[in-house]
Protein backbone atom coordinates (compact mmCIF):
# COMPACT_ATOMS: atom_id res chain seq x y z
CA UNK A 1 0.00 0.00 0.00
CA UNK A 2 1.44 3.37 -0.72
CA UNK A 3 1.88 5.71 2.21
CA UNK A 4 -1.23 8.52 1.26
CA UNK A 5 -3.39 4.98 1.29
CA UNK A 6 -2.12 4.00 4.08
CA UNK A 7 -2.30 7.77 5.69
CA UNK A 8 -6.10 7.75 4.76
CA UNK A 9 -7.07 4.83 5.96
CA UNK A 10 -5.50 5.20 9.56
CA UNK A 11 -7.08 8.61 9.94
CA UNK A 12 -10.76 7.07 8.40
CA UNK A 13 -10.42 3.76 11.01
CA UNK A 14 -8.68 5.78 13.93
CA UNK A 15 -11.49 8.43 13.81
CA UNK A 16 -13.92 6.09 13.71
CA UNK A 17 -13.05 3.65 16.35
CA UNK A 18 -12.26 6.61 18.81
CA UNK A 19 -15.36 7.91 18.14
CA UNK A 20 -17.10 4.69 18.85
CA UNK A 21 -14.98 3.80 21.77
CA UNK A 22 -15.10 6.78 23.26
CA UNK A 23 -19.13 6.85 23.27
CA UNK A 24 -19.63 3.40 24.75
CA UNK A 25 -16.87 4.42 27.44
CA UNK A 26 -19.32 6.86 28.06
CA UNK A 27 -22.69 4.60 28.00
CA UNK A 28 -20.75 1.87 30.05
CA UNK A 29 -19.85 3.86 32.79
CA UNK A 30 -22.46 5.83 33.12
CA UNK A 31 -24.21 5.85 36.74
CA UNK A 32 -27.73 6.38 35.56
CA UNK A 33 -30.40 4.52 37.28
CA UNK A 34 -32.33 2.34 34.75
CA UNK A 35 -35.79 2.22 35.61
CA UNK A 36 -37.73 1.16 31.71
CA UNK A 37 -41.08 1.63 33.32
CA UNK A 38 -40.87 4.82 35.47
CA UNK A 39 -42.41 2.70 38.00
CA UNK A 40 -39.00 1.99 40.48
CA UNK A 41 -37.74 3.77 43.34
CA UNK A 42 -36.61 7.10 42.74
CA UNK A 43 -32.86 6.47 43.13
CA UNK A 44 -31.41 2.58 42.91
CA UNK A 45 -31.10 0.45 45.65
CA UNK A 46 -28.09 0.29 47.78
CA UNK A 47 -26.11 -2.61 47.84
CA UNK A 48 -26.52 -4.99 50.66
CA UNK A 49 -23.53 -4.97 52.28
CA UNK A 50 -23.93 -1.13 52.84
CA UNK A 51 -27.51 -1.39 54.78
CA UNK A 52 -27.14 -0.91 58.28
CA UNK A 53 -29.61 -2.64 60.15
CA UNK B 1 -57.87 19.83 24.13
CA UNK B 2 -57.35 16.13 24.60
CA UNK B 3 -54.51 14.07 23.09
CA UNK B 4 -55.20 10.41 22.02
CA UNK B 5 -52.97 8.30 23.89
CA UNK B 6 -54.77 4.72 23.30
CA UNK B 7 -52.55 2.15 24.48
CA UNK B 8 -49.12 3.31 23.08
CA UNK B 9 -47.40 3.36 26.28
CA UNK B 10 -44.42 1.36 25.09
CA UNK B 11 -40.75 1.69 26.06
CA UNK B 12 -37.55 0.41 25.21
CA UNK B 13 -36.28 -2.75 27.57
CA UNK B 14 -32.39 -1.26 28.01
CA UNK B 15 -30.27 1.58 27.15
CA UNK B 16 -28.78 -1.42 24.90
CA UNK B 17 -31.64 -2.57 23.10
CA UNK B 18 -32.14 0.90 22.31
CA UNK B 19 -28.67 1.74 20.95
CA UNK B 20 -28.78 -1.79 19.04
CA UNK B 21 -32.37 -0.97 17.78
CA UNK B 22 -31.38 2.48 16.56
CA UNK B 23 -27.63 1.29 15.18
CA UNK B 24 -29.85 -1.75 13.11
CA UNK B 25 -32.18 0.81 11.68
CA UNK B 26 -28.98 3.08 10.74
CA UNK B 27 -26.93 0.10 9.63
CA UNK B 28 -28.36 -1.24 5.92
CA UNK B 29 -27.58 -2.94 2.79
CA UNK B 30 -25.65 0.46 1.67
CA UNK B 31 -22.61 -0.41 4.78
CA UNK B 32 -21.45 -3.20 2.94
CA UNK B 33 -22.73 -2.29 -0.48
CA UNK B 34 -23.15 1.16 -1.55
CA UNK B 35 -20.14 2.79 0.91
CA UNK B 36 -17.32 0.38 -0.79
CA UNK B 37 -18.17 0.76 -4.45
CA UNK B 38 -19.05 5.13 -3.51
CA UNK B 39 -15.17 5.25 -2.09
CA UNK B 40 -13.64 3.08 -4.98
CA UNK B 41 -15.48 5.28 -7.59
CA UNK B 42 -15.40 8.63 -6.54
CA UNK B 43 -11.14 8.87 -5.68
CA UNK B 44 -10.81 6.87 -2.87
CA UNK B 45 -8.82 9.42 0.16
CA UNK B 46 -10.65 12.30 -1.22
CA UNK B 47 -13.90 11.42 -1.01
CA UNK B 48 -13.00 10.34 2.52
CA UNK B 49 -12.87 13.51 3.41
CA UNK B 50 -15.75 14.79 1.88
CA UNK B 51 -17.33 11.88 3.34
CA UNK B 52 -16.02 12.93 7.27
CA UNK B 53 -17.01 16.41 6.43
CA UNK B 54 -20.59 15.31 5.70
CA UNK B 55 -20.64 13.19 8.35
CA UNK B 56 -19.76 15.98 10.90
CA UNK B 57 -22.04 18.92 8.96
CA UNK B 58 -24.97 16.78 8.32
CA UNK B 59 -24.90 13.05 9.13
CA UNK B 60 -24.31 14.06 13.16
CA UNK B 61 -25.98 17.48 13.55
CA UNK B 62 -29.54 15.63 11.77
CA UNK B 63 -29.11 13.11 14.07
CA UNK B 64 -28.92 14.80 17.15
CA UNK B 65 -32.21 16.95 15.42
CA UNK B 66 -34.25 13.72 14.74
CA UNK B 67 -33.36 12.23 18.00
CA UNK B 68 -34.93 15.88 19.49
CA UNK B 69 -37.62 16.16 17.19
CA UNK B 70 -38.91 12.14 18.32
CA UNK B 71 -38.14 12.97 21.97
CA UNK B 72 -40.07 16.12 21.70
CA UNK B 73 -43.15 13.91 20.66
CA UNK B 74 -43.38 11.38 23.03
CA UNK B 75 -43.93 13.83 25.22
CA UNK B 76 -46.99 14.21 23.94
CA UNK B 77 -47.14 10.50 22.79
CA UNK B 78 -46.53 11.22 18.89
CA UNK B 79 -44.54 8.68 17.21
CA UNK B 80 -45.50 10.23 13.73
CA UNK B 81 -43.84 13.26 12.34
CA UNK B 82 -47.59 15.30 11.56
CA UNK B 83 -47.82 14.78 15.35
CA UNK B 84 -44.03 15.59 15.93
CA UNK B 85 -44.38 18.53 13.82
CA UNK B 86 -47.32 19.83 15.05
CA UNK B 87 -46.30 19.66 18.59
CA UNK B 88 -43.26 21.94 17.46
CA UNK B 89 -45.03 24.20 15.25
CA UNK B 90 -48.17 25.70 16.33
CA UNK B 91 -49.41 26.28 12.73
CA UNK B 92 -52.91 24.29 11.07
CA UNK B 93 -50.04 23.69 8.20
CA UNK B 94 -47.80 21.73 10.50
CA UNK B 95 -49.29 18.26 10.46
CA UNK B 96 -50.10 18.25 6.70
CA UNK B 97 -46.13 18.86 6.25
CA UNK B 98 -45.35 15.55 8.24
CA UNK B 99 -47.13 13.53 5.48
CA UNK B 100 -43.69 12.90 3.95
CA UNK B 101 -42.67 11.33 7.09
CA UNK B 102 -45.36 8.70 6.26
CA UNK B 103 -45.28 8.31 2.64
CA UNK B 104 -41.26 8.01 2.63
CA UNK B 105 -40.61 5.24 5.39
CA UNK B 106 -43.72 3.08 4.20
CA UNK B 107 -42.73 3.67 0.49
CA UNK B 108 -39.04 2.62 1.17
CA UNK B 109 -40.19 -0.05 3.84
CA UNK B 110 -41.86 -1.56 0.53
CA UNK B 111 -39.20 -1.91 -1.84
CA UNK B 112 -36.29 -2.52 0.29
CA UNK B 113 -38.57 -5.89 1.81
CA UNK B 114 -38.25 -7.12 -1.78
CA UNK B 115 -34.03 -6.22 -2.04
CA UNK B 116 -33.95 -7.62 1.33
CA UNK B 117 -35.56 -10.83 0.23
CA UNK B 118 -32.61 -11.21 -2.22
CA UNK B 119 -30.10 -11.51 0.62
CA UNK B 120 -32.42 -14.21 2.28
CA UNK B 121 -32.65 -16.25 -1.16
CA UNK B 122 -29.02 -15.63 -1.86
CA UNK B 123 -28.24 -17.18 2.05
CA UNK B 124 -29.72 -20.45 1.14
CA UNK B 125 -28.56 -20.90 -2.43
CA UNK B 126 -24.79 -20.55 -0.56
CA UNK B 127 -25.93 -23.07 2.29
CA UNK B 128 -27.26 -25.66 -0.97
CA UNK B 129 -24.37 -24.35 -3.30
CA UNK B 130 -27.36 -23.31 -5.85
CA UNK B 131 -25.05 -21.48 -8.18
CA UNK B 132 -22.50 -23.38 -7.57
CA UNK B 133 -20.56 -23.59 -10.95
CA UNK B 134 -21.27 -20.28 -12.03
CA UNK B 135 -17.56 -18.63 -11.89
CA UNK B 136 -17.66 -15.99 -13.48
CA UNK B 137 -18.78 -12.70 -13.38
CA UNK B 138 -21.06 -12.70 -15.94
CA UNK B 139 -22.33 -16.02 -15.20
CA UNK B 140 -23.26 -15.30 -11.61
CA UNK B 141 -25.17 -11.80 -13.20
CA UNK B 142 -26.68 -14.43 -15.34
CA UNK B 143 -27.81 -15.93 -12.43
CA UNK B 144 -28.90 -13.32 -10.70
CA UNK B 145 -30.96 -12.00 -13.59
CA UNK B 146 -32.85 -15.57 -13.47
CA UNK B 147 -33.65 -14.81 -9.73
CA UNK B 148 -34.95 -11.73 -10.75
CA UNK B 149 -36.86 -12.83 -13.65
CA UNK B 150 -34.53 -10.80 -15.87
CA UNK B 151 -32.95 -13.30 -17.55
CA UNK B 152 -33.05 -12.08 -21.76
CA UNK B 153 -34.97 -14.30 -24.03
CA UNK B 154 -33.19 -17.29 -24.98
CA UNK B 155 -30.99 -17.16 -21.80
CA UNK B 156 -30.11 -19.59 -19.10
CA UNK B 157 -33.43 -20.32 -16.42
CA UNK B 158 -31.95 -21.04 -13.18
CA UNK B 159 -35.24 -20.82 -11.27
CA UNK B 160 -38.87 -21.26 -10.81
CA UNK B 161 -41.01 -18.39 -11.88
CA UNK B 162 -42.57 -17.86 -8.46
CA UNK B 163 -39.05 -18.03 -6.35
CA UNK B 164 -38.69 -14.23 -5.74
CA UNK B 165 -42.05 -14.46 -5.26
CA UNK B 166 -41.98 -16.45 -2.68
CA UNK B 167 -38.91 -15.01 -0.54
CA UNK B 168 -40.26 -12.09 -1.02
CA UNK B 169 -43.62 -12.98 0.75
CA UNK B 170 -41.63 -15.14 3.27
CA UNK B 171 -39.19 -11.94 4.23
CA UNK B 172 -42.37 -9.15 4.43
CA UNK B 173 -44.10 -12.31 6.62
CA UNK B 174 -40.83 -11.99 9.12
CA UNK B 175 -40.74 -7.92 9.15
CA UNK B 176 -44.61 -7.82 9.94
CA UNK B 177 -44.37 -10.15 12.48
CA UNK B 178 -41.41 -8.47 14.13
CA UNK B 179 -42.91 -5.36 14.05
CA UNK B 180 -46.21 -6.75 15.36
CA UNK B 181 -44.76 -7.50 18.55
CA UNK B 182 -43.98 -4.13 19.86
CA UNK B 183 -40.92 -2.43 20.54
CA UNK B 184 -39.44 -4.10 23.32
CA UNK B 185 -41.28 -7.47 22.35
CA UNK B 186 -40.22 -7.43 18.88
CA UNK B 187 -37.96 -4.65 17.33
CA UNK B 188 -36.16 -4.71 20.76
CA UNK B 189 -35.09 -8.51 20.66
CA UNK B 190 -34.72 -8.24 17.08
CA UNK B 191 -31.64 -6.04 17.62
CA UNK B 192 -30.37 -7.80 20.32
CA UNK B 193 -30.11 -11.64 18.00
CA UNK B 194 -29.36 -9.34 14.75
CA UNK B 195 -26.31 -7.21 15.67
CA UNK B 196 -24.06 -9.56 17.49
CA UNK B 197 -24.49 -11.98 14.84
CA UNK B 198 -24.05 -9.03 11.63
CA UNK B 199 -20.62 -8.07 13.61
CA UNK B 200 -19.51 -11.91 14.49
CA UNK B 201 -19.99 -12.25 10.80
CA UNK B 202 -18.69 -9.36 9.44
CA UNK B 203 -15.56 -9.58 11.65
CA UNK B 204 -15.01 -13.19 10.40
CA UNK B 205 -15.45 -12.35 6.29
CA UNK B 206 -13.18 -9.14 6.85
CA UNK B 207 -10.71 -11.39 8.76
CA UNK B 208 -11.02 -14.21 5.88
CA UNK B 209 -10.94 -11.76 2.85
CA UNK B 210 -8.09 -9.94 3.86
CA UNK B 211 -5.63 -12.71 5.20
CA UNK B 212 -6.22 -13.88 1.78
CA UNK B 213 -2.69 -14.47 -0.35
CA UNK B 214 -2.21 -13.25 -3.79
CA UNK B 215 -4.21 -15.50 -6.54
CA UNK B 216 -2.33 -17.10 -9.61
CA UNK B 217 -2.48 -15.51 -12.87
CA UNK B 218 -4.22 -12.03 -10.33
CA UNK B 219 -1.43 -10.87 -8.11
CA UNK B 220 -3.21 -8.80 -6.30
CA UNK B 221 -3.34 -8.60 -2.65
CA UNK B 222 -6.35 -7.59 -0.45
CA UNK B 223 -4.00 -4.59 0.79
CA UNK B 224 -3.87 -3.62 -3.03
CA UNK B 225 -8.29 -3.76 -2.70
CA UNK B 226 -7.98 -1.72 0.42
CA UNK B 227 -5.47 1.00 -1.88
CA UNK B 228 -7.86 1.00 -4.24
CA UNK B 229 -10.49 2.32 -1.58
CA UNK B 230 -7.83 4.71 0.50
CA UNK B 231 -5.77 5.91 -2.25
CA UNK B 232 -6.34 9.92 -2.14
CA UNK B 233 -6.41 11.70 -5.38
CA UNK B 234 -6.23 15.20 -4.44
CA UNK B 235 -7.13 16.86 -7.70
CA UNK B 236 -11.02 15.52 -7.23
CA UNK B 237 -11.55 17.56 -4.63
CA UNK B 238 -12.55 20.49 -6.54
CA UNK B 239 -15.61 17.86 -8.27
CA UNK B 240 -18.97 18.65 -6.64
CA UNK B 241 -20.01 15.05 -7.28
CA UNK B 242 -17.53 13.95 -4.67
CA UNK B 243 -19.15 16.07 -2.19
CA UNK B 244 -22.71 15.48 -2.97
CA UNK B 245 -21.80 11.84 -3.51
CA UNK B 246 -20.30 11.71 0.07
CA UNK B 247 -23.06 13.82 1.61
CA UNK B 248 -25.74 11.24 -0.47
CA UNK B 249 -24.12 8.46 1.18
CA UNK B 250 -23.75 9.86 5.00
CA UNK B 251 -27.54 10.39 4.36
CA UNK B 252 -28.69 6.36 3.07
CA UNK B 253 -26.19 5.16 6.12
CA UNK B 254 -27.57 7.01 9.07
CA UNK B 255 -30.93 6.14 8.13
CA UNK B 256 -31.69 10.41 8.40
CA UNK B 257 -34.70 12.14 6.81
CA UNK B 258 -36.62 8.39 7.26
CA UNK B 259 -39.12 9.17 9.91
CA UNK B 260 -37.96 6.27 11.50
CA UNK B 261 -35.64 7.75 14.07
CA UNK B 262 -37.86 9.92 15.50
CA UNK B 263 -40.19 7.09 15.84
CA UNK B 264 -37.82 5.10 17.74
CA UNK B 265 -37.07 8.01 20.10
CA UNK B 266 -40.51 8.87 21.01
CA UNK B 267 -40.38 5.86 23.69
CA UNK B 268 -37.96 7.92 25.29
CA UNK B 269 -39.15 10.70 28.48
CA UNK B 270 -37.15 13.65 28.59
CA UNK B 271 -35.19 12.19 31.74
CA UNK B 272 -33.39 9.83 28.78
CA UNK B 273 -29.90 10.47 26.87
CA UNK B 274 -30.62 11.40 23.34
CA UNK B 275 -27.28 13.52 22.52
CA UNK B 276 -24.63 10.18 23.33
CA UNK B 277 -27.17 7.92 22.52
CA UNK B 278 -27.64 9.57 18.93
CA UNK B 279 -23.40 9.85 18.88
CA UNK B 280 -23.38 5.68 20.13
CA UNK B 281 -26.17 5.22 17.22
CA UNK B 282 -24.00 7.30 14.81
CA UNK B 283 -20.40 6.05 15.58
CA UNK B 284 -21.64 2.28 15.53
CA UNK B 285 -23.07 3.11 11.99
CA UNK B 286 -19.95 4.52 10.82
CA UNK B 287 -17.48 1.61 12.44
CA UNK B 288 -19.91 -0.79 10.70
CA UNK B 289 -19.35 0.84 7.63
CA UNK B 290 -15.88 2.31 7.30
CA UNK B 291 -13.95 -0.45 9.27
CA UNK B 292 -16.10 -3.43 8.27
CA UNK B 293 -17.85 -2.22 4.96
CA UNK B 294 -14.68 -1.49 3.64
CA UNK B 295 -12.85 -4.78 4.37
CA UNK B 296 -14.78 -7.26 2.60
CA UNK B 297 -16.27 -6.51 -1.11
CA UNK B 298 -13.78 -4.11 -2.83
CA UNK B 299 -10.66 -6.40 -1.28
CA UNK B 300 -12.41 -9.13 -2.41
CA UNK B 301 -12.68 -8.33 -5.72
CA UNK B 302 -9.92 -6.67 -6.35
CA UNK B 303 -7.49 -9.70 -4.86
CA UNK B 304 -9.62 -12.38 -7.29
CA UNK B 305 -10.22 -9.60 -10.41
CA UNK B 306 -7.81 -7.54 -10.15
CA UNK B 307 -7.12 -3.88 -10.02
CA UNK B 308 -8.92 -2.99 -12.88
CA UNK B 309 -11.49 -5.82 -13.17
CA UNK B 310 -12.67 -4.41 -9.61
CA UNK B 311 -13.01 -1.17 -11.18
CA UNK B 312 -14.94 -2.39 -13.39
CA UNK B 313 -17.62 -4.13 -11.45
CA UNK B 314 -17.40 -1.11 -8.94
CA UNK B 315 -18.71 0.71 -12.05
CA UNK B 316 -21.50 -1.88 -12.51
CA UNK B 317 -22.99 -1.18 -9.48
CA UNK B 318 -23.79 -2.19 -5.41
CA UNK B 319 -26.26 -5.52 -6.73
CA UNK B 320 -23.23 -6.91 -9.41
CA UNK B 321 -20.88 -6.34 -6.56
CA UNK B 322 -22.61 -8.03 -3.67
CA UNK B 323 -24.91 -11.17 -5.70
CA UNK B 324 -22.71 -11.95 -8.25
CA UNK B 325 -18.88 -10.87 -7.48
CA UNK B 326 -19.18 -12.19 -3.75
CA UNK B 327 -20.42 -15.55 -5.00
CA UNK B 328 -17.49 -15.67 -7.09
CA UNK B 329 -14.88 -14.96 -4.35
CA UNK B 330 -16.57 -17.44 -2.08
CA UNK B 331 -16.51 -20.21 -4.76
CA UNK B 332 -13.03 -19.17 -5.58
CA UNK B 333 -12.01 -19.55 -2.14
CA UNK B 334 -13.51 -22.70 -1.36
CA UNK B 335 -11.19 -24.56 -4.11
CA UNK B 336 -8.11 -23.53 -1.13
CA UNK B 337 -10.47 -23.21 2.19
CA UNK B 338 -13.66 -25.72 1.93
CA UNK B 339 -15.79 -23.17 3.82
CA UNK B 340 -16.49 -21.37 0.62
CA UNK B 341 -20.49 -21.76 1.15
CA UNK B 342 -20.28 -21.18 4.92
CA UNK B 343 -18.92 -17.93 3.92
CA UNK B 344 -21.80 -17.48 1.31
CA UNK B 345 -24.16 -17.83 4.38
CA UNK B 346 -22.21 -15.40 6.44
CA UNK B 347 -22.30 -12.66 3.56
CA UNK B 348 -25.73 -12.80 2.50
CA UNK B 349 -26.78 -13.28 6.37
CA UNK B 350 -24.96 -10.38 7.69
CA UNK B 351 -26.63 -8.48 4.72
CA UNK B 352 -30.43 -9.71 6.13
CA UNK B 353 -29.70 -8.80 9.36
CA UNK B 354 -28.75 -5.11 8.11
CA UNK B 355 -31.78 -4.85 5.91
CA UNK B 356 -34.51 -6.46 8.10
CA UNK B 357 -33.11 -4.71 11.32
CA UNK B 358 -33.87 -1.03 9.35
CA UNK B 359 -37.06 -2.30 7.42
CA UNK B 360 -38.68 -3.28 10.48
CA UNK B 361 -38.08 0.43 12.16
CA UNK B 362 -39.55 1.85 8.75
CA UNK B 363 -43.02 0.90 9.14
CA UNK B 364 -42.93 2.10 12.95
CA UNK B 365 -44.06 5.92 12.03
CA UNK B 366 -46.97 4.51 10.60
CA UNK B 367 -47.93 1.74 12.93
CA UNK B 368 -47.70 4.41 15.88
CA UNK B 369 -49.94 7.38 13.86
CA UNK B 370 -52.97 4.42 13.63
CA UNK B 371 -52.42 3.27 17.25
CA UNK B 372 -51.99 6.62 18.90
CA UNK B 373 -54.61 8.51 16.51
CA UNK B 374 -57.25 6.07 16.04
CA UNK B 375 -56.81 3.60 18.96
CA UNK B 376 -56.28 0.75 16.68
CA UNK B 377 -54.02 -2.32 18.34
CA UNK B 378 -50.60 -2.68 16.89
CA UNK B 379 -51.28 -6.20 15.21
CA UNK B 380 -54.30 -5.00 13.27
CA UNK B 381 -52.04 -1.82 11.86
CA UNK B 382 -49.25 -3.90 11.47
CA UNK B 383 -51.06 -6.76 9.28
CA UNK B 384 -53.29 -4.11 7.53
CA UNK B 385 -50.01 -2.75 6.14
CA UNK B 386 -48.36 -5.60 5.45
CA UNK B 387 -51.01 -6.43 3.29
CA UNK B 388 -50.81 -3.45 1.91
CA UNK B 389 -47.36 -3.69 1.45
CA UNK B 390 -47.68 -7.21 0.14
CA UNK B 391 -49.48 -6.45 -2.89
CA UNK B 392 -47.94 -3.20 -3.95
CA UNK B 393 -44.21 -5.80 -3.67
CA UNK B 394 -46.02 -7.82 -5.91
CA UNK B 395 -46.00 -4.86 -8.38
CA UNK B 396 -42.41 -4.24 -7.54
CA UNK B 397 -41.42 -7.98 -8.20
CA UNK B 398 -43.48 -8.38 -11.47
CA UNK B 399 -42.50 -4.90 -12.65
CA UNK B 400 -38.42 -4.86 -11.84
CA UNK B 401 -37.24 -4.92 -15.61
CA UNK B 402 -39.89 -1.89 -16.25
CA UNK B 403 -38.19 0.97 -13.57
CA UNK B 404 -41.19 0.42 -11.40
CA UNK B 405 -38.48 0.30 -8.31
CA UNK B 406 -36.12 2.74 -9.55
CA UNK B 407 -38.66 5.30 -9.64
CA UNK B 408 -39.88 4.45 -5.89
CA UNK B 409 -36.01 3.97 -5.10
CA UNK B 410 -35.46 8.12 -6.43
CA UNK B 411 -38.68 9.55 -5.34
CA UNK B 412 -38.93 8.08 -1.88
CA UNK B 413 -34.93 6.90 -1.37
CA UNK B 414 -33.55 9.39 -2.38
CA UNK B 415 -35.20 12.71 -2.99
CA UNK B 416 -37.66 12.21 0.03
CA UNK B 417 -34.91 11.68 2.62
CA UNK B 418 -33.90 15.02 2.24
CA UNK B 419 -36.97 16.88 1.80
CA UNK B 420 -37.87 15.39 5.29
CA UNK B 421 -34.61 16.89 6.44
CA UNK B 422 -35.12 20.00 5.33
CA UNK B 423 -38.55 20.07 6.65
CA UNK B 424 -36.88 18.96 10.55
CA UNK B 425 -34.10 21.26 9.90
CA UNK B 426 -36.34 24.28 9.17
CA UNK B 427 -38.73 23.12 12.08
CA UNK B 428 -36.95 21.93 14.81
CA UNK B 429 -34.11 24.84 14.37
CA UNK B 430 -36.06 27.81 12.95
CA UNK B 431 -39.32 27.65 13.73
CA UNK B 432 -38.72 26.30 17.58
CA UNK B 433 -35.92 28.48 17.36
CA UNK B 434 -32.27 27.61 17.47
CA UNK B 435 -32.21 27.74 21.72
CA UNK B 436 -35.38 25.36 22.57
CA UNK B 437 -33.76 22.89 19.85
CA UNK B 438 -30.36 22.81 21.53
CA UNK B 439 -32.17 22.88 24.83
CA UNK B 440 -34.48 19.96 23.81
CA UNK B 441 -31.51 17.76 22.58
CA UNK B 442 -29.95 18.62 26.32
CA UNK B 443 -32.47 17.67 28.11
CA UNK B 444 -31.46 14.31 30.46
CA UNK B 445 -28.28 14.55 28.31
CA UNK B 446 -25.14 12.32 29.72
CA UNK B 447 -22.97 14.93 27.60
CA UNK B 448 -22.57 18.70 26.63
CA UNK B 449 -22.24 18.92 22.91
CA UNK B 450 -20.07 21.08 21.64
CA UNK B 451 -21.44 24.70 21.04
CA UNK B 452 -20.18 24.43 17.30
CA UNK B 453 -22.80 22.34 16.60
CA UNK B 454 -25.25 25.05 17.50
CA UNK B 455 -24.12 27.54 14.82
CA UNK B 456 -23.65 23.81 12.42
CA UNK B 457 -26.93 23.31 13.31
CA UNK B 458 -28.48 26.79 12.83
CA UNK B 459 -26.73 27.64 9.18
CA UNK B 460 -24.52 25.25 7.72
CA UNK B 461 -26.96 22.01 7.84
CA UNK B 462 -29.53 23.60 6.32
CA UNK B 463 -27.21 25.65 3.55
CA UNK B 464 -25.77 21.88 2.81
CA UNK B 465 -29.19 20.23 2.36
CA UNK B 466 -30.59 23.27 0.90
CA UNK B 467 -27.64 22.86 -1.86
CA UNK B 468 -28.06 19.12 -2.06
CA UNK B 469 -31.80 19.88 -2.63
CA UNK B 470 -31.50 21.97 -5.78
CA UNK B 471 -28.55 20.40 -7.19
CA UNK B 472 -30.41 16.92 -7.07
CA UNK B 473 -33.31 18.95 -8.38
CA UNK B 474 -31.76 20.49 -11.09
CA UNK B 475 -29.91 17.21 -11.84
CA UNK B 476 -31.86 14.82 -11.55
CA UNK B 477 -35.90 15.61 -9.95
CA UNK B 478 -37.19 17.67 -12.84
CA UNK B 479 -35.48 15.42 -15.94
CA UNK B 480 -37.00 12.50 -14.32
CA UNK B 481 -40.39 14.56 -13.39
CA UNK B 482 -40.69 15.63 -17.52
CA UNK B 483 -39.63 12.29 -18.73
CA UNK B 484 -36.09 13.16 -20.13
CA UNK B 485 -34.33 10.91 -18.30
CA UNK B 486 -35.31 7.02 -16.23
CA UNK B 487 -34.71 7.38 -12.13
CA UNK B 488 -32.68 4.04 -12.47
CA UNK B 489 -30.35 4.98 -15.61
CA UNK B 490 -29.32 8.75 -17.85
CA UNK B 491 -31.62 7.27 -20.86
CA UNK B 492 -35.06 8.42 -21.25
CA UNK B 493 -37.93 6.35 -20.17
CA UNK B 494 -38.78 3.56 -23.23
CA UNK B 495 -42.38 3.49 -24.87
CA UNK B 496 -43.03 0.08 -23.58
CA UNK B 497 -41.57 1.41 -19.80
CA UNK B 498 -44.20 4.45 -19.41
CA UNK B 499 -47.05 2.91 -18.46
CA UNK B 500 -45.36 1.25 -15.52
CA UNK B 501 -43.45 4.54 -14.24
CA UNK B 502 -46.92 6.18 -14.93
CA UNK B 503 -48.58 3.52 -12.29
CA UNK B 504 -45.76 3.61 -9.68
CA UNK B 505 -45.92 7.76 -9.83
CA UNK B 506 -49.67 7.24 -9.17
CA UNK B 507 -49.66 4.89 -6.50
CA UNK B 508 -47.31 7.11 -4.45
CA UNK B 509 -49.60 10.23 -5.27
CA UNK B 510 -52.38 8.15 -3.76
CA UNK B 511 -50.71 7.10 -0.96
CA UNK B 512 -49.79 10.79 -0.24
CA UNK B 513 -53.39 11.52 -0.49
CA UNK B 514 -54.46 9.11 1.66
CA UNK B 515 -52.10 9.86 4.31
CA UNK B 516 -53.66 13.58 4.37
CA UNK B 517 -56.82 12.72 4.43
CA UNK B 518 -55.93 10.14 7.29
CA UNK B 519 -54.19 13.13 9.00
CA UNK B 520 -57.64 15.33 8.73
CA UNK B 521 -59.40 12.53 10.16
CA UNK B 522 -57.49 12.17 13.01
CA UNK B 523 -57.43 15.77 14.01
CA UNK B 524 -61.07 16.15 13.32
CA UNK B 525 -61.59 12.61 15.94
CA UNK B 526 -59.27 13.72 18.61
CA UNK B 527 -60.59 17.37 18.54
CA UNK B 528 -56.66 18.75 19.14
CA UNK B 529 -56.53 22.67 17.70
CA UNK B 530 -53.53 23.55 15.97
CA UNK B 531 -53.04 26.63 17.56
CA UNK B 532 -52.82 25.45 21.19
CA UNK B 533 -51.01 22.46 20.70
CA UNK B 534 -51.13 18.97 22.29
CA UNK B 535 -51.43 18.13 26.03
CA UNK B 536 -48.19 16.78 27.71
CA UNK B 537 -48.84 12.90 28.84
CA UNK B 538 -46.93 12.14 32.26
CA UNK B 539 -44.24 9.93 31.23
CA UNK B 540 -43.57 6.46 32.61
CA UNK B 541 -40.73 6.13 29.82
CA UNK B 542 -37.87 7.23 32.24
CA UNK B 543 -34.60 6.07 33.05
CA UNK B 544 -32.62 4.78 29.94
Amino acid sequence: MSGGAIAFMAISWGFVLSLVSWSYYRLLTNKKHHDPDGIGPASPPEPPSTKKR
Amino acid sequence: MSSSNSGSNEAWGSRIGLILAMAGNAVGLGNFLRFPRQAAANGGGSYMIAYFIALLLLGIPLMWIEWGIGRNGGRYRKGHLPGMFAAIWKHPAAKYFGVVGMVVPLGVMIYYTYIESWTLAFAIFSATKDYWGQTTQEGMIGYLRSFQGLAPEGGAVYHASYTPYAFFTVTLFVNIYVLSKGISGGIEKLAKIGMPILFLFAIVLAGVVLTLPAQPGIGATPAQGLEFIYTPDLSRLNQPGIWLAAAGQIFFTLSVGMGSLQAYASYLSTKDDIALNGLATASTNETVEVVLGGSIAIPAAVTFFGVAGAMQIAQGGSFDLGFATMPVVFQQIDKTLPIGNLLGVMWFGLLFFAGITSSVAMLTPVTAFFREEFGIQREKVAWSFGALAFVIGLMHVHWLGHGFLDEWDYWVGTFGLVLVAVLEVVIFVWIFKPENAWKSIHMGADIQIPKIFKFIMTYVTPLYLLIILTWWGKDEAIPILLNQRSAGSANPVSDVDMPFITISRGILVLMIIGFLFAIRMAWKRNGYDDRKGFVEIPSNRAGL
